[in-house]
């Protein structure tokens, strides 16, 4: 009894301690708890981080790359799905079995697929890509020792056809380079996402989010137009044995550019194929070239607009003209005598235009070329377009000869993009539209119309009626092979040395010929461009104007342009409904 | 006697309070297996069903390839190098502008409606931004307007 009393005693006396003790601890525990409660933000996320990686699993989705249409809805890139096989040797339970079954979808060597079976390793890369065909046949083998991984592929269906203008995808389809894929990469290319998916089997499972996927692109280009154009500048590349060549087709109440073609051409499905990297750059806006009498057309327009010359105007041609130091010649060095501006187009007179330019002053002159957009990136849409070359004064390598040589399209550089895109602005009246190659960008939340822009007035309306004269004439009376039955063709060739750095080539085939034509002439609704690298020829007329024409014939056609004498009748048919209606 | 029953009572009462304790502790476990098992069955029935709802978004990306592998075989067939040869197989020739006739119907416009064009600089009439000239006061007069037309036609 006594004994009972003293541990008594004993546990009466400790219990205080203990007390203490637990106290302590619940205290020490309780703050912790309420430190853990007031981490830092980023302390929580880590220890929030380890909490998930037990529960979770971290998937890396592929974003989805938007598709690229024509005008017309035609598909032309999209999305497939290829695959990627592998087996696990030691999971394979009928070797023999599995190799005559994987042989038939497959189409490879028994042997070879027999010793990847039989492998050692733990893992064996069996073949790929394969087709999403050959994926669904290896599926339906319901064989667990193989694995399928999935490999997104961008596919072309149209092959070749408008190859510069849609581009290429690079980095395993994660980015676009050239043309409208490298040019609109950010909008095409989605986001590609690390999604967090829960283990646990009652968690809902979790979908790839919407707007992860890559937006649509509808394209202003016309896939028929397209196709014909670029038969068109196949047949004319073999038939002058050119280096190669471009044809432009723009709308130019609008700025849409219908068809955009060159050749040689690429094709995008088998793009690392390609063994010339100058095959791989778009010569409509990546390359710069001298445009040669092409360039008169808009010294004429600037100089009539500024009021500088008239339709009346004439100057004296003595066959050779000096400015600036630099001497100035006419095609067969000869003199025409008094001599009108219509005169200087139809007989592409490089002394006439020179003089034009020597009236307009340095200022002026200039300030046209600029407004026709030379020496600017059109901003069409493509991607790494030129600016062109066009030095003004100030520029430390211009002098005086310039002006001279500028006038018909020497020591200046230009792409057939800013050509055509001037071109345009004088068959529409004067007024420059914004050229463009997407019409519209459609997303998960609907389509969204790019509408057409204007850039801005660039010559008169009455000054774009006088040269468009000037051009019907040009075709009447100096490249009739472009003309077209029943239509007013407006036009001008263009011939133009190939400069160096020193000097122009020598040689026969030392030119670029060229053509840049509308129709109909009164109600432009087509503005062509033809040009050919050193083609068997020697002048735009003879090589280029005929180009022009075949392509005109189909574009009639296709863009369902009715004939003068229709069109006349439809106007006239026009004007009696609006009477009828007020 | 009474004694003996007055202990066998006091038995029989610890006897009871054991009998009650186990009771309750049956009852107690009873409880807890009626939620666990349902709890159980609750979760078994989610997992079925999130297995069903992946399945179904496998079989939905299945079919989005499957429809993208059938838009680029129709695509495939329906390039114009294959219709033109298709075409001309079965006797077609590309038309000529000699082929076409164009028909004048009356009081028809065959000239579609074109888009409006977009200006950068804005000097273009039809872009003319819209004029917003409208004060608080103006506002204030109005709503006020409003107000009094409201109280003028419950009145009639």
């Amino acid at each position: 009894m006594q004994e009972m009393s003293s541990q008594r005693a004993t546990i009466q006396a400790r219990l205080p301690f203990v007390a203490l003790f637990l106290i302590l601890m619940a205290a020490y525990l309780i703050i912790n708890l309420a430190n853990f409660q007031f981490f830092p933000r980023s302390v929580r996320q880590e220890l929030e981080k380890i909490g998930n990686s037990i529960t979770n699993t971290t998937l890396r989705i592929p974003a989805e790359r938007g598709r690229i249409f024509d005008r017309d809805g035609e598909p032309l890139a999209f999305n497939v799905v290829q695959f990627r096989l592998g087996v696990s040797p030691a999971l394979v339970s009928d070797s023999n079995g599995l190799m005559t079954a994987l042989a038939e979808i497959l189409d490879i060597d028994d042997f070879e697929l027999y010793r990847k079976i039989t492998s050692d390793r733990v893992w064996e890369f069996v073949a790929g890509p394969i087709s999403a065909e050959q994926g669904q046949a290896i599926v339906a083998l319901d064989n667990i020792s193989l694995g399928l991984e999935e490999i997104p592929k961008r596919f072309y269906p149209q092959g070749e056809l408008a190859a510069h203008v849609i581009g290429i995808v690079v980095d395993d389809g994660l980015r676009g380079a050239l043309g409208v894929e490298g040019a609109y990469n950010d909008t095409l290319s989605g986001r590609v996402l690390d999604l967090s998916v829960s283990n646990v089997p009652f968690d809902l499972p979790q979908d790839r989010p919407a707007e992860q996927r890559g937006h649509d692109i509808v394209l202003t280009l016309d896939r028929d137009v397209q196709f014909w154009v670029e038969s068109e500048l196949r047949a004319a590349v073999e038939e002058y044995s050119a280096f190669r060549g471009t044809i432009i087709v723009m709308d130019p109440r609008n700025g849409d550019v219908l068809a955009l073609a060159n050749h040689p051409s690429i094709d995008p499905n088998s793009f690392l194929d390609i063994a010339d990297p100058n095959l791989r750059v778009n010569p409509a806006i990546n390359e710069t070239y001298e445009p040669g009498s092409l360039m008169q057309v808009l010294t004429v327009a600037g100089a009539l607009d500024q009021g500088i010359v008239s339709t009346f105007w004439t100057y004296n041609d003595e066959g050779y003209l000096e400015v600036g130091g630099r001497d100035i010649w006419n095609p067969y060095f000869q003199s025409h005598g008094a001599t009108d501006v219509s005169s200087i187009l139809v007989k592409s007179l490089d002394i006439g235009a020179a003089t034009i330019a020597l009236e307009m002053g340095t200022e002026r002159f200039y300030s046209t070329l600029r407004s026709f957009g030379l020496g600017q990136a059109t901003g069409v849409g493509l991607f790494a377009e030129e600016r062109g070359e066009l030095r003004i004064p100030g520029d430390s390598d211009w002098n005086e000869s310039f002006l001279g040589l500028n006038s018909h399209g020497q020591s200046v550089k230009v792409t057939p993009m800013q050509m055509i895109t001037a071109f345009s602005a004088l068959a529409n009246d004067g007024i420059m539209r914004q050229p463009r190659i997407v019409r519209r960008v459609i997303n998960e939340e609907g389509a969204e119309d790019a509408r057409p822009t204007t850039i801005r007035r660039v010559v008169s309306a009455e000054s774009a009626q006088i040269v468009t004269d000037m051009l019907i004439r040009v075709v009447e009376d100096g490249a009739p092979e472009a003309q077209l039955t029943g239509y007013t063709i407006a036009g001008k060739p263009g011939t133009a040395k190939i400069s160096t750095a020193v000097a122009f080539e020598e040689g026969r085939n030392a030119k670029i010929l060229s053509f840049i034509g509308f129709l109909p002439a009164d109600d432009p609704q087509a503005v062509v461009m033809v040009k050919l690298d050193r083609p068997d020829g020697d002048f735009g007329y003879e090589v280029a104007a005929p180009v022009f024409r075949r392509v005109a014939e189909r574009l009639v056609i296709l863009l369902e342009i009715p004939d003068d004498n229709v069109r006349s009748r439809l106007q006239a048919a026009e004007a009696d409904i609006s009477t009828g209606e007020s | 006697m009474s004694q003996a029953w007055i202990q066998h009572t006091f038995s029989r009462k610890r006897f009871r309070t054991r009998n009650q304790a186990t009771a309750l502790a049956i009852l107690g476990v009873a409880i807890l297996l009626i939620l666990g098992s349902l709890y159980l069955s609750q979760v078994a029935s989610f997992a079925i069903t999130n297995r069903q709802i992946e399945e179904l978004i496998k079989q939905r990306d299945e079919l989005k390839r499957q429809n993208e592998r059938l838009i680029g075989e129709i695509a495939s067939f329906r390039t114009v190098p294959r219709l033109f040869a298709r075409s001309e197989a079965i006797g077609f020739r590309p038309a000529t502008n000699a082929d076409i006739d164009y028909i004048l119907i009356d009081g028809y416009n065959p000239n579609r409606d074109r888009l409006p064009v977009a200006s950068i600089n804005g000097t273009e009439a039809e872009l003319a931004a819209p004029v917003y000239d409208e004060t608080f006061g103006s506002w204030l007069e109005q709503q006020l307007a409003l107000l009094r037309d409201q109280f003028q036609s419950f009145g009639a």
